[in-house]
C-alpha cells in the first residue's frame, strides 16, 4: 500500500495554523510534520524515542514525535519549537539558552527547549538535580549539559525553598 | 603606520550570532533542505561480517510501488572510480585497498552497503530494501585484530597475503640503552574498546543532478565541502567545477562527517544514474557503525628512583575494521606521534600495527588517537608513581617538559611550542582543594567506601598538516566591506556547530572596528567561499581565524588611508578604527563614520587616496610558520600547529556491590592561549569532557560472535546522560602561540583525552585499596566487579 493509493487525510493544527496534508498512514508524527507539513523543528536522532530531538507539544503535552503514528493525533494541536516565541519575542528560555551558550549544534533544541519549559511550568523553582532529571530524556553530544543546566536554572522563579537536590 | 586596534570583541563571551535561529527551529541542517520531488535511497546492507555475494535478486524489490531503481555494487562500479584515499597507506609502505560506493564481491562487515534501493518516499525504498534477496556464501570471520595477525586467519585482501594495513616506527627504537641506569623497569598492557562519535545528526545527502548543465548540486553533512568537492569529482568522472557542494548547519560531527566515507558517494552516483534529485539520511544503527579507538597497547617504561622517566617502549596493535578511504587508520599514527609528548622522556618509540578485522572501519573521531597516548602514558605515570612511592602528581611534575625548555623537540618528530604544565597542575589541584579530598578519601576508606581520586594530563597536537594528502596547517579567508560599510567573510574553514563562525566575526569586527551586526561569515558553500580544508584538528580559528585576522588589517589599511585622504592629514597620522567610525588618533574629534569612508573608496576614488588601489576586499592565506614537512635525519617531521594542553582531576566512589561509577567532581585547567571567545571555549572543553567519561564509563561498539554489531542504537549504545555528569569545574591558564597573529591554540578535541584517562586513573585509585586493577576501558560495573572478584571481594 502506497503512492497515491491508501493515503489519508490528516488534520492538524501546526504551531497555529489548522493544516491539512494527504498522508501514508505509516506515517510518525514526525515524519508527517517534517516531510508533508515543513515543519522543521523536530529533528530525527534515532528514531527510538532515545535522544529526544524530535519533540514537540500535543495538546500541550510533551511528546517524543518519533513515537507516535501521526494518524493517531489526528485532529490535535501540535506546536514545535518554531512557535515557541509569540510574536517573535523570544521567551526567556530561549533568551537564556542563546545568551549562555546552552546549545553548540542545536539539533538536541527540540528536545532540550520543552523539557525545560514543561518542568519549569510543573517546578518553577527546580534544583540543579531535578533540571539535570528532567532534560535526561534527551541527549546532547555537543555541550556537556552544563551550559543548558545553567540556562534553565536562570529561568528559576525565585526559590521557596532550600534549592538543594531532589 | 598600522597602530593595533585595542581588543573589544577578542575574549569576550559574545553570544552565537545566529543563535536565535537555532532556538526558534529555523536553523536549515542538510535534512531539512527542500527539494521538491527529490527520491529517496534506502541501503541494503550485509547481515554478515564476510560473506561472499553469489547473486543479487531485485526483481521483487523493483516490482514494489513506488521503486525507481536498484543499483547494485557491481552496477555502481561501471559508473565510477574507486574512492580516492584521503590517507592511502599503500602510498607509505602498507597496503592499498580499493574501496567502492557499494560493495562489490565481499562484504567484509556487518552492515557494509552491497546495494541502494531508490523509491518515491522513505518507507517505500526501506520497504523494498528489505525486498532484495542477496544470496550469500559466508567466510569465516576475525573480529581480534590479534588473531588476524597469526598466521592462517581468514584474510580480508586474499591478494595481500595478510591482515596488516600498515605498520609503522615512530621514534628511534632505543630502549635497551636508555633504560639501562634505570632503577625500575615496568611492562604492562592497555586495552581500550572500541567507540564511536555518535553526533545527533546522522549523515545525509541531497543530491541533484542537471544533466543539461552537467551539473552535480550536493548537500552535504561534511566538514570539509572544498576537498569533498575534489574527491566526488574524480570519483564520478567529472570536472571539479561540474560539483557544487554546499554544507548546510551540521548537528554535530566529532570527526565522523570529514570526507571520503563511501556514503559521500553513493547519493550523488544515483542522482547521476536517475537523472532526478536523490536524497538518503543516515539511519542511527549505520551511524553507530563508525568505529575508533580500539587498541591494544603493551609497553615497556624505564623509570628511575626518583620516577623520572627514562624510556618508553609500546607496541600497539590497532583494530581498524576493514580498510576505509578516509583518514582512519591514521588516527594510530597520530597516537604514536603523541605517545609521551609533553613529558621530557629522553627515549620513546612506539610501533604500531593497523590491523584489518572484519568490522565496520575506523572514522577520524575526535581527539584523532591522541586519547590513547594520554590514556597510556597516564596509567604508566600512575604505576610509576606507586612502584617509586611518590604521589601521582609530583611524578607528573618531575617529568613535565619544563616552561622555559621551548621549543622542545619530542622523540616523536613534534615540536612543542609553549605551555606550563606544572602551573596547570596547580590550578587543578587547588581547585580540588587536595588535601581536603585526600582527607575525605582516608575518611571514606576507613569505613569501607571505594573513593577514588585521578588526575590525567593531556596535550593535544593540533591543526595538523598531513604531507601529501589534502589536510593541510593553512586555510584561507577573504575578508570585503560594501559601499555601507558591511563586512562579509568567507573562509574555507567550517564549523560542525561549535559556533567558530561567530569567533571568527569577532576578530574580524576587531580589526575593523565595526559592531558584529555587520559582519557576515560565509562557510561551507564550495561556489562561494575560497578553497579550504574546512573543520578538522581543531583548526578553524588557527586558519580560517588567523587568515581573516590577516585580510581584515589588509582592507583596514586602505579604509585607514582613505581617511586620512579625507581629513586631509599627512600619511603618518595615526587613524584607528572603532565605534564604527574612523578617528584621528590624535584628535578623535576628527572622526568619519566607517559607512562614509567604505563609500568613499567606492566612488570618491579619483579625488581621494590615489596611490590606495580602491578595492575593501582581501584574500588572505594563513600558513603557520611552525610545520616542517622536510623529514629530518631520522625522518622527523613537524606536523602540527599548536599544542594546547590540560590538567584533569576526577573524584568517584564506585559501589563495590553493582561496580556502577557515581562521579562526584570533575576539574579541569585547560590552555588555549589567547581565547577568542571565553564561553565557546568553556563549551568544547565542557563536551570533550563529557565524551570522554562517556568512553570511560560505558559506551562501546559491541559485536555477537559471528561480528555482528549489537549496538545498534542509544539504548545500547550509552551517551552519558545530564544526570550521569558532574558538573565540569573549569579553570584557565593562558601561554598565548608563540609566532602566530592571534596566539590562540587549537580547543575543538580538548577534554576528551584526560577526561577518559582522569576516569580510569580515578577507577583504579578507588580500587586500589583491595589490589584490584582494572587495565582496560570501559570501566563499566561488569569489569569493576570482575576485578573485583579477581582479587577475592
Amino acid at each position: 500500500m502506497t503512492g497515491e493509493e491508501g493515503r489519508v487525510e490528516l488534520r492538524l493544527t501546526v504551531d497555529g495554523a489548522e493544516r491539512t496534508a494527504s498522508i501514508d498512514p505509516r506515517s510518525l508524527l514526525l515524519d508527517a510534520l517534517r516531510d508533508e507539513l515543513g515543519a522543521i523543528a523536530p529533528k530525527a536522532g534515532c528514531r527510538t524515542g532515545d535522544c529526544g530531538a524530535c519533540t514537540v507539544r500535543v495538546d500541550g503535552a510533551i511528546a517524543k514525535s518519533c513515537l507516535r503514528l501521526a494518524v493517531a493525533d489526528d485532529g490535535c494541536e501540535v506546536r514545535t519549537t518554531a512557535s515557541m516565541a509569540v510574536g517573535g519575542e523570544l521567551t526567556p528560555l530561549q533568551q537564556a539558552f542563546w545568551d549562555t551558550n546552552a546549545f553548540q549544534c542545536g539539533f538536541c533544541l527540540s528536545g532540550m527547549l520543552f523539557a525545560a519549559e514543561d518542568l519549569l511550568e510543573r517546578t518553577p523553582s527546580p534544583s540543579e538535580t531535578e533540571v539535570r532529571e528532567a532534560i535526561s530524556g534527551n541527549l546532547c553530544r555537543c555541550t556537556g549539559y552544563d551550559a543548558i543546566v545553567a540556562a534553565v536554572l536562570s529561568c528559576a522563579a525565585p526559590p521557596v525553598r532550600s534549592s538543594r537536590g531532589a | 603606520m598600522t597602530t593595533a586596534v585595542p581588543p573589544r570583541l577578542t575574549g569576550s563571551p559574545v553570544r552565537r550570532q545566529d543563535g536565535d535561529v537555532f532556538v526558534t527551529g529555523r536553523a536549515v541542517y542538510t535534512a531539512d533542505v527542500r527539494a521538491d520531488g527529490a527520491a529517496h535511497v534506502a541501503l541494503v546492507r550485509s547481515p554478515h561480517a564476510h560473506a561472499r555475494i553469489v547473486a543479487i535478486d531485485a526483481a521483487a524489490a523493483r516490482a514494489l510501488p513506488g521503486v525507481l531503481a536498484v543499483v547494485t555494487g557491481d552496477e555502481a562500479a561501471e559508473h565510477c572510480e574507486e574512492i580516492p584515499h584521503g590517507l592511502d597507506a599503500g602510498h607509505l609502505g602498507g597496503h592499498h585497498a580499493v574501496v567502492r560506493p557499494l560493495a562489490v564481491g565481499t562484504a567484509l562487515y556487518a552492515g557494509e552497503p552491497v546495494a541502494a534501493v531508490v523509491a518515491t518516499n522513505a518507507a517505500d525504498a526501506a520497504l523494498a530494501a528489505a525486498a532484495v534477496e542477496v544470496t550469500w556464501e559466508r567466510l569465516p570471520v576475525v573480529l581480534d585484530a590479534e588473531q588476524a595477525l597469526l598466521p592462517g586467519a581468514p584474510l580480508l585482501y586474499p591478494d595481500w597475503g595478510d591482515n596488516l594495513i600498515i605498520e609503522r616506527d615512530v621514534g628511534p627504537d632505543d630502549f635497551t640503552a636508555a633504560a639501562a641506569d634505570a632503577a625500575h623497569v615496568l611492562e604492562g598492557e592497555l586495552r581500550t574498546h572500541r567507540g564511536t562519535a555518535a553526533p545527533m545528526e546522522t549523515r545525509s545527502y541531497l543530491a541533484d543532478w542537471d544533466p543539461a548543465a552537467g551539473k552535480m548540486t550536493v548537500h552535504a553533512t561534511t566538514q570539509n565541502p572544498h576537498v569533498l568537492r575534489t574527491v566526488l569529482a574524480a570519483t564520478l568522472r567529472l570536472d571539479e567545477e561540474a560539483v557544487h557542494v554546499i554544507a548546510p548547519a551540521l548537528g554535530g560531527s566529532f570527526g565522523l562527517k570529514m570526507y571520503g566515507n563511501r556514503e559521500d558517494f553513493i547519493v550523488p552516483l544515483l542522482a547521476r544514474m536517475l537523472g532526478r534529485p536523490v536524497r538518503w539520511v543516515e539511519e542511527r544503527s549505520a551511524t553507530l557503525l563508525a568505529g575508533t579507538r580500539e587498541q591494544v597497547l603493551r609497553y615497556r617504561v624505564a623509570a628511575a628512583a626518583d620516577g623520572r622517566l627514562l624510556a618508553l617502549d609500546v607496541h600497539a596493535i590497532a583494530d581498524h575494521g576493514a580498510a576505509a578511504p578516509t583518514h582512519g587508520w591514521g588516527m594510530a599514527h597520530v597516537g604514536a606521534l603523541a605517545t609521551g609528548l609533553g613529558y621530557a622522556l629522553p627515549s620513546c618509540h612506539v610501533r604500531y600495527q593497523v590491523v584489518a578485522t572484519n568490522k565496520a572501519p575506523w572514522v577520524g573521531t575526535k581527539p584523532f588517537g591522541k586519547d590513547g597516548a594520554t590514556l597510556l602514558l597516564e596509567r604508566v605515570v600512575d604505576r610509576v608513581a606507586q612502584v617509586v612511592g611518590v604521589h601521582p602528581a609530583e611524578v607528573r611534575r618531575r617529568n613535565f617538559v619544563p616552561p622555559d625548555s621551548f621549543p622542545w623537540l619530542h622523540t616523536s618528530g613534534l615540536e612543542l611550542d609553549s605551555g606550563d604544565y606544572a602551573t596547570a597542575l596547580d590550578l587543578t589541584l587547588k581547585r580540588l582543594d587536595h588535601p581536603a579530598v585526600l582527607a575525605e578519601q582516608r575518611t571514606a576508606r576507613a569505613a569501607g567506601r571505594l573513593l577514588g581520586i585521578g588526575l590525567a594530563f593531556e596535550l593535544m597536537p593540533e591543526s595538523a598538516d598531513i604531507p601529501g594528502a589534502l589536510v593541510s596547517a593553512f586555510d584561507t579567508s577573504t575578508v570585503r566591506m560594501s559601499p555601507t560599510g558591511r563586512v562579509t567573510v568567507l573562509t574555507g574553514v567550517t564549523s560542525p556547530g561549535t559556533g567558530n563562525e561567530t569567533a571568527i566575526a569577532q576578530l574580524v569586527a576587531d580589526e575593523l572596528g565595526v559592531p558584529m551586526s555587520s559582519v557576515q561569515v560565509v562557510q561551507g558553500d564550495t561556489e562561494r567561499c575560497p578553497y579550504g580544508f574546512g573543520n578538522i584538528s581543531s583548526r578553524s580559528i588557527i586558519t580560517g581565524g588567523n587568515a581573516a585576522v590577516l585580510a581584515a588589517r589588509d582592507v583596514a589599511a586602505t579604509l585607514r588611508a582613505t581617511a586620512r585622504a579625507m581629513l586631509q592629514v599627512e600619511p603618518t597620522e595615526e587613524v584607528v578604527l572603532a565605534g564604527n567610525a574612523a578617528a584621528l588618533a590624535a584628535d578623535p574629534s576628527r572622526v568619519l563614520p566607517l559607512a562614509v569612508v567604505a563609500g568613499a573608496v567606492h566612488t570618491l576614488s579619483y579625488r581621494l587616496a590615489l596611490d590606495v588601489e580602491p578595492r575593501l576586499e582581501s584574500t588572505r592565506t594563513y600558513r603557520p610558520g611552525n610545520v616542517r614537512q622536510v623529514p629530518d635525519a631520522l625522518g622527523r617531521m613537524q606536523t602540527y600547529t599548536t599544542y594546547p594542553y590540560a590538567v584533569h582531576a576526577s573524584v568517584l566512589e564506585v559501589d563495590p556491590e553493582t561496580g556502577s561509577v557515581t562521579l562526584l567532581r570533575h576539574v579541569v585547567t585547560h590552555d588555549c592561549g589567547t581565547v577568542v571567545n571565553p564561553m565557546f571555549v568553556d563549551g568544547q572543553v565542557t563536551g570533550g569532557v563529557a565524551m570522554g567519561i562517556g568512553a570511560a564509563l560505558g559506551e562501546e561498539l559491541v559485536f555477537d560472535p559471528d561480528g555482528v554489531p549489537l549496538t545498534t542504537g542509544f539504548k545500547t549504545y550509552l551517551l552519558p546522560r545530564a544526570i550521569d555528569l558532574p558538573t565540569v569545574e573549569l579553570e584557565h591558564l593562558c601561554t598565548p602561540a608563540p609566532g602566530t597573529p592571534l596566539g590562540a591554540k587549537g580547543v575543538g578535541e580538548s577534554g576528551f583525552s584526560g577526561a577518559l584517562a582522569a576516569v580510569v586513573n580515578a577507577v583504579n585509585d578507588a580500587l586500589a585499596p583491595h589490589g584490584a586493577a582494572l587495565e582496560s576501558t570501559p570501566v563499566s560495573p561488569p569489569r569493576i566487579l570482575a576485578a573485583l572478584q579477581a582479587v577475592g571481594r
